[in-house]
């Protein structure tokens, strides 16, 4: 294993995102688990710490946000999800949260690994210049791609929620459900992670739109199109809960439904080219 | 190693394991004979410590000597003591002697012997009788020593084993349920209606959890015949408020959790009020407790989101399920405990 070498980190990161699931879900299974108590949330640090180094790796590699191919939109994705669960951790203790935040961690980012051919090594390429033309645009794609983050994180919180739901509507409660937080609560902590994530994807598609207007040619109208439906979609559902129009399991579905298609239309993005990329969201980040 | 020490402990004890309620109704210890008890247990030549559990469920001698002792004159005693057969004591009794007892007080203070297994009662009960012998300066060093781990065992199997895990009352599960709905319940605001023993008890439960806003309601404020308290005695007891039977209906959303038990033997709260409360309080759970039989919430009210309606079986049900699993850890439960009383049987054998 090489150190400096991003997929060997990546692989690395994934490893300990995978074994804090682990021994979270063994802490959560297991009575009198005291002795490692703080190991799943150290292995989540420390593969936090690879995933960052990794992904500053491939950064001066591209010399710019690593966000050219899909490999590296979902591993910052999931960079930004892990992110910002450490930074809720601070404020709210639940270690469940990060045990099903590295599990997906380590499910998308092991899957993404394992196909060669989402990571296209597009800035060896003779005609390579960089990959974003303009810092405005670099930092358009590097919010959007955070707001899906914490689009993975409200996603998270949803199945918990639905989890929860499940078991009080069943009158069953399994070990699983016991550990969840209130239902009350986790409908809270989404509608909290709603409201940051609409927020920095707004801010995203403003940047964005601005740099559009000048030079509308650089973005196609498909991968524009998605992208706003996606965002028009989040501010809905938004609008939606904060006129207590939209509540409960309804939203909890309608959320992950949505990330769902979100992240089903960022794998259609395909690379074209190595000169440019697009605008508006990590949906239409595309290389021309 | 038997024939080297001379520290012996024994124990007479009868309990709902061995007895029903109306014979352990006749063995059972009034609490004004104790102090006779004591005085002529004292007296038994050979006995130099002892101490007596004296609870609803069990009635247990225990008695402590630096030589060799036997249990027959304490049966005799207890026997002449409590005007009993010694054929009925004996038939509704159980002996223990030396490491047994040490084995026997770790389970029962544990409570791995009671009736409702993991209950924590017993503990305290327990710890009471073994404060009363020291206040009387009738237990020794055998019988502190005894004591003294035996909380100590109690403690660690309630930490290390699920035995405790769960809810096994309503007013107990009603509070775990109302916390994986809301996190706190001291936040939420409740509902009673009805002021029988069950409203008590769940109002008392949810009491001891910091519930602040409690209001109590029934279907009159005079003298009720199925009621054991009023409504505005019961609301005044708990500090809560009372409010008027006609306006309940009306005012349900303003309640994060409703409690029903009443008499009534029909629906008192329909799909249609719980549908026009909900409209009021959409985003907002709500939690009922339907504790009447038959029911009093029509259960077609389950249906509308964000409600989370629960009746006596579904109660009955995750207490029991909770029961299943705490007897689930019993014999792992007296496996370690099994071990520390072998231990400390050892230690009190060596250090005679």
């Amino acid at each position: 294993m090489n150190l400096d070498e991003t997929r060997d980190l990546l692989w690395l990161a994934c490893g300990f995102y995978g074994l804090a699931f682990l021994l979270g879900l063994l802490k959560t299974f297991k009575i009198n688990w005291s002795v490692f108590r703080e190991v799943p949330l150290a292995a989540i640090s420390m593969g936090f710490l690879i995933h960052t180094r990794a992904l500053y790796l491939r950064g001066l590699d591209v010399n710019g946000c690593p966000l050219g191919n899909s490999l590296e939109r979902i591993q910052f994705i999931l960079w930004s999800l892990i992110l910002a669960f450490l930074i809720l951790r601070l404020l709210w203790r639940l270690d469940l949260l990060g045990s099903f935040c590295a599990g997906l961690s380590f499910l998308a980012g092991g899957v993404s690994l394992l196909f060669q051919s989402l990571d296209s090594k597009y800035w060896l390429s003779p005609n390579y210049h960089k990959l974003f033309s303009n810092p405005w645009i670099e930092l358009h794609a590097s919010i959007a791609i955070f707001s899906y983050g914490l689009f993975s994180l409200l996603f998270v919180v949803c199945c918990m929620f639905l989890i929860q739901r499940k078991a009080l509507l069943a009158r069953k409660f399994n070990k699983l459900s016991s550990f969840l937080p209130p239902i009350q609560e986790l409908e809270i902590a989404a509608m909290r992670l709603l409201s940051i994530g609409v927020l920095f994807l707004t801010i995203s598609i403003v940047v964005g739109g601005m740099h559009w207007t000048r030079h509308p040619d650089l973005v196609s109208g498909t991968k524009m199109s998605v992208t706003l439906i996606i965002w028009l979609g989040y501010i809905i559902v938004y609008f939606a809960h904060l006129s207590k129009r939209l509540y409960g399991s309804k939203f909890a579905k309608i959320s992950i439904s949505l990330f769902l298609i979100a992240i089903a239309s960022l794998a259609s993005v395909n690379s074209r080219s190595n000169k440019s990329v697009s605008i508006l969201g990590p949906n239409s980040l595309e290389e021309k | 190693m038997s024939g080297t020490y001379h520290n012996s402990l024994v124990l007479l004890g009868s309990s709902h394991r061995v007895a029903d309620l109306s014979v352990r109704e006749k063995i059972s210890l009034p609490s004004e004979s104790i102090d006779e008890f004591y005085n002529g247990l004292g007296k038994i030549k050979g006995v130099d410590e002892y101490l007596l559990l004296n609870t609803c469920n069990r009635t247990e001698i225990y008695a402590a000597s630096h030589k060799e002792l036997t249990l027959d004159p304490i049966k005799q005693y207890f026997s002449k003591f409590r005007n009993l057969e010694p054929s009925f004591l004996n038939q509704h009794s159980y002996h223990k002697n030396n490491h047994g007892v040490v084995s026997h007080l770790f389970e029962v203070a544990s409570g791995i012997d009671s009736q409702m297994v993991g209950e924590t009662e017993i503990l305290g009960q327990v710890k009471k009788a073994y404060d009363d012998a020291c206040r009387r300066k009738i237990s020794g060093k055998i019988l502190n020593r005894l004591f003294q781990k035996g909380f100590q065992a109690a403690k660690w199997a309630r930490t290390n084993t699920g035995i405790s895990k769960g809810q096994v009352n309503l007013g107990n599960v009603l509070c775990e349920l109302a916390r994986r709905i809301f996190g706190k319940v001291n936040d939420c605001r409740v509902l009673v209606v009805g002021a029988g023993e069950v409203a008590e008890n769940s109002i008392e439960a949810l009491k001891s959890r910091g519930s602040q806003s409690i209001t109590v309601t029934g279907r009159t404020f005079d003298w009720c015949p199925l009621s054991r308290n009023k409504p505005n005695e019961l609301a005044e007891k708990f500090g809560g408020f009372a409010l008027s039977f006609n306006q309940f209906k009306e005012s349900l959303h303003l309640f994060d959790i409703v409690l029903t038990s009443t008499a009534s033997g029909y629906s008192i709260i329909g799909y249609t009020d719980i549908k026009n409360a909900m409209k009021k309080r959409p985003s907002k759970p709500l939690f009922l407790i339907d504790a009447s039989v038959p029911r009093n919430i029509e259960e077609k009210a389950a249906k509308v989101d964000n409600v989370f309606l629960y009746n006596m079986d579904d109660v009955s049900a995750i207490a029991n399920e909770n029961l299943k699993s705490r007897m689930a850890e019993v014999e792992k439960c007296k496996g370690a405990l099994a071990q520390r009383a072998k231990k400390l049987w050892d230690q009190i054998v060596y250090n005679s």
